[in-house]
């Protein structure tokens, strides 16, 4: 009597959660798109109804000897490794920010390779080291 | 050094008011859970104490967990 | 076997549990805290904001890894509808809701200095934020409902579906683009944290387990006189 109690339960149980893990599933699919918290060139590139109007973000590596810096102004260009995207900014950037270092920027797109952004956030990355080995690590690299 | 320690090269507000929260936080829901401990305990032994002698006698007889927080109680007090 | 595990012995183990915890707490903390705070180096890009990590890292393992309890004992409770079952969810709970609520603060503190910003909805900070509504969802359902039976099985099924939302934490990092970091230690593979603020991490981790085991002995210490009170008129 009991087991049976048991068993009708756990089917239940099962088939519940079965559902609600492939709705959670398809939800996820579908906003996709919206979960990401940035853009990659890539897919600014690809993505053929980008309003200028609208505030987007953009994220990627800040390319190695493309930052300018002109006064009030800072030029760079964030890459993916397969495309560009060139960034204008004026105001302080975090302390984060440097060259061949993640970046997430929000702002407007001018067209597709010219973005202006209104703020800059630094994206850190998963590698945590005390300074010393990271020289060490560099004057290995050269 | 020690002030080097404080400022951290001016992270310390960041490095210092994350571990003053995380601390006092532990040491306030510490506090709370040791307090509603303590009163469950004392309303416990007092609902034994106001029993008949036979009651409570067997209650203390009966129940290892009755007669530990009877002794505990009556440290306290 | 089951008087092993009644309640006036499991009381008894309790007792001698924090009498031993409570003995080695404090110096362990100091230690744990002197590595985090002052023996430990500074990460080479992050500085010393990179100390926030000792707090925040292990505040969102122990609130992710109480929760996956949580679930589990639900899962068997809900099944086999086990009594003392309950009693062990009901003392974990509050310990995990505040220990994902630290672990959101301190990374908003962290925030700030190294990204600029205090929050983003990116999809790791949302699921956490979404973790903390099932803690409270389930705490909520044990305290407003009164009927125990309903109340049992109306947490035990936040706590179930809750558990979907740890897989989608543990991965937000590696499905979506978040300004989130990557996880740096791997269940396999090396981890990418130096070994010199590894330790330092883990013994955080260690000591604040700790202080979890105390405050949940001390709620499981409460829940067992509760249970006792209200027998007392039976006995």
């Amino acid at each position: 009597m009991l087991q049976k109690k048991v068993k009708k339960r756990a089917s239940l149980l099962a088939t519940l959660l079965l559902v609600s893990i492939l709705a959670i599933f398809f939800i996820l699919q579908t906003l996709n798109k919206n979960i990401l918290y940035f853009k990659s060139p890539t897919d600014i590139k690809n993505d053929q109804d980008i309003h200028s109007k609208k505030k987007i973000r953009v994220g990627g590596m800040v390319k190695k000897n493309s930052v300018e810096i002109k006064e009030q102004e800072i030029k760079f260009v964030i890459t993916d490794f397969k495309n560009e995207l060139m960034i204008s900014y004026s105001g302080t950037v975090p302390n984060l920010f440097s060259e061949e270092k993640g970046v997430v920027a929000e702002g407007k797109l001018q067209d597709k390779s010219f973005f202006i952004a209104d703020r800059i956030l630094a994206k850190h990355d998963e590698n945590y080291m005390p300074p010393e080995l990271q020289s060490i690590m560099n004057n290995n690299d050269k | 050094m020690i002030q080097n320690l404080i400022s951290m090269n001016g992270y310390g507000i960041f490095v210092w008011s994350s571990f003053a929260i995380t601390f006092f936080v532990c040491g306030v829901v510490y506090y709370k859970t040791y307090k509603t401990l303590k009163k469950y305990e004392s309303e416990f032994a007092k609902e034994i104490n106001e029993l008949s002698r036979e009651q409570k006698t067997s209650v203390i007889e009966n129940s290892k967990i009755a007669s530990q927080v009877i002794s505990s109680y009556s440290k306290t007090i | 076997m089951f008087k092993f595990f009644s309640l006036s012995n499991t009381f008894i183990w309790i007792e001698k549990l924090t009498k031993f915890i409570s003995s080695i707490f404090f110096i362990l903390l100091i230690v744990a805290l002197s590595f985090a705070l002052i023996l430990s180096p500074p990460d080479y890009l992050q500085g010393d904001s990179v100390r926030i990590m000792y707090v925040h890292v292990p505040a969102a393992w122990i609130g992710l890894a109480s929760f996956s309890t949580i679930a589990l004992l639900s899962l068997a409770n809900f099944i086999f509808k086990i009594k003392n079952i309950k009693l062990i969810t009901k003392s974990i709970a509050p310990i995990g809701l505040m220990f994902t609520c630290l672990a959101i603060v301190t990374g908003a503190i962290w925030g700030q200095p190294t990204w600029g910003t205090w929050w983003a909805w990116d999809a790791r900070i949302t699921s956490m934020l979404v973790l903390s509504l099932f803690y409270i969802g389930f705490i909520l359902a044990n305290k407003l409902i009164a009927q125990e039976d309903k109340a049992d099985r109306v947490s035990s099924l936040i706590a179930i579906f809750g558990f979907i939302n740890v897989p989608i934490i543990k991965y937000s990092v590696d499905w979506w683009n978040t300004l989130h970091q990557p996880a740096s230690i791997k269940l396999t593979g090396t981890s990418t944290i130096h070994s010199s603020m590894l330790m330092p991490l883990f013994l955080m981790f260690f000591v604040l387990l700790l202080y979890c085991a105390l405050i949940f002995l001390m709620k499981y210490k409460t829940e067992i006189i509760r249970i006792k009170k209200k027998n007392l008129k039976r006995l």
